[in-house]
């Protein structure tokens, strides 16, 4: 007998288990009982009858075209997604790309996003510290010398200045010899440091070399990760009640987070799907594209398109292991068909590539149907009747 | 290493028994190569898996309690 979790009889569950209903539906149908008291057994299996007849009703039947539902399901409530990206400021005053643009950044599989960003959680004490949360901030945001302290230019000597600030250097665990090292390593200059002065300048005095330093110092990053240009810390409230620290990151660089101690690695997200892929794999791809695309849509109050579409696409953007887009480079130009293909874009050329390479169009889709003006092979089009027709043996009627 | 079965984004995987796989084909009525692929480097194989094998995957999913697909193993 299976357990339930609800306060019911056992004959009672004997008739819902006995249904055809998923999980979760027969969880409801326990629920409704439980909150009727009383009800009979003869009342529930009624009810879960009524509920299971409903439920076979609204499968959807064999040759049901799901893939145009779905498609027309995601394009009608589109059409209300806000065309331009306003610097929106969603979660910490990150700027993220949202309703139209993000939606066809999605589908279009887009190697990086507009705006790429993640969500990194902490572990342990990392999550209810302030201090050691901004450690793992310090890992991760990047920092240029302009952070760390001034940068003065002295013309005469031919010489980079740079005067680091002793607070900035012990708040971001960094010190004055490591960053001259850095400089070393990445400008091949040697350098002159002495407590928290530096001091460097070209081989040779030349006016051009000595500005194309400063122009090359400025972008080195001394600490955290080059992609990372800031991070928000937010306190947010847990289920359970307590706070734990969150960053919000502008820039991603989901493999590098995952690896920096005090990092949530179970929870820690990004919204390149690209990145999810390499580092989690193709599955969780697939749940990532759907909880993008769901909380674009949720985003703009269009919640209500079932999450059946999005599973659909997702499904069919990972079926062949790896994120393919929809449309001409992905989904649709690797269909078998010609035709299908050659209706979608860039119609000669498909025609064209398929005349030199003497492609054959076997006319089982629906494009290719609708092109030749033969019955589609969905729904009773793919049902063949006959009536008096004779057994191809005897030769008789039957 | 970030050890990825551990991600909330990640189902579990594991590798399909050979009897199991018949069983599943037979039930839908199709080949091997039918089945939704992942690719030989995807960072959530089980370490055991080789190219061929049928990975089962059970997600926990938005519509039903659990759900089950699979995947061949490819490239």
């Amino acid at each position: 007998m299976t357990d339930v979790a609800y306060d019911v009889d056992d004959d009672t569950i004997a008739v819902v288990e006995d249904t055809d209903l998923p999980r979760r539906l027969k969880d409801e149908v326990y629920e409704t009982l439980e909150a009727r008291e009383g009800a009979t057994v003869e009342e529930a299996d009624e009810l879960a009858k009524a509920v299971e007849t409903r439920y076979l009703d609204t499968r959807v039947e064999p040759l049901d075209p799901v893939g145009t539902v779905s498609a027309q399901s995601i394009g009608e409530p589109g059409t209300q997604l806000t065309m331009n990206t306003f610097h929106y400021a969603g979660v910490a005053e990150i700027d993220v790309t949202q309703g139209l643009p993000r939606l066809i950044e999605l589908v279009d599989a887009r190697k990086t996003p507009d705006t790429p960003m993640m969500t990194v959680y902490l572990e342990d004490e990392y999550a209810t510290e302030r201090e050691k949360a901004h450690e793992v901030v310090w890992n991760i945001e990047a920092t240029q010398i302009l952070a760390l302290g001034d940068v003065s230019t002295n013309v005469a000597d031919m010489r980079v200045q740079i005067s680091l600030n002793e607070d900035t250097l012990q708040e971001r665990l960094i010190t004055a010899e490591e960053v001259a090292g850095i400089i070393e390593d990445s400008l091949g200059v040697k350098t002159v440091q002495q407590g928290t002065q530096i001091e460097f300048g070209p081989e040779e005095p030349s006016y051009r070399d000595l500005l194309q330093l400063v122009e090359e110092l400025r972008d080195i990053t001394f600490k955290g990760i080059e992609e990372v240009s800031r991070v928000v810390i937010r306190r947010e409230e847990l289920e359970t009640g307590t706070e734990e620290f969150v960053l919000y990151t502008e820039g991603s660089a989901f493999g590098d987070v995952l690896e920096i101690e005090g990092v949530d690695a179970s929870r820690t997200t990004c919204n390149n799907i690209h990145e999810i892929h390499r580092n989690l794999g193709i599955e969780a791809a697939r749940e990532a594209i759907i909880e993008e695309t769901n909380n674009t849509l949720a985003e703009q109050g269009l919640d209500d398109v079932n999450v059946r579409h999005l599973m659909l696409v997702a499904d069919m953007m990972t079926n062949r292991g790896e994120i393919e887009s929809i449309g001409r480079h992905g989904i649709s130009g690797s269909k078998e068909s010609v035709l299908a293909r050659a209706a979608f874009e860039v119609t000669v050329n498909h025609l064209l590539n398929a005349a030199i390479h003497g492609e054959v169009d076997e006319l089982d889709g629906v494009t290719e149907n609708v092109i030749v003006g033969k019955p589609i092979k969905l729904g009773t089009g793919d049902v063949d009747l006959r009536m008096g027709s004779t057994t191809s043996g005897s030769g008789q009627a039957d | 290493m970030v050890d990825v079965s551990q991600h909330e984004l990640v189902p579990e995987h594991t590798v399909l028994e050979e009897e199991a796989l018949e069983d599943v084909l037979e039930e839908y009525n199709i080949d091997r190569t039918d089945l939704p692929k992942i690719k030989r480097n995807d960072p959530a194989l089980p370490d055991e898996a080789e190219i061929g094998d049928v990975i089962k995957i059970v997600r926990d999913s938005r519509t039903t309690d659990q759900s089950i697909v699979y995947r061949l193993v490819v490239e």
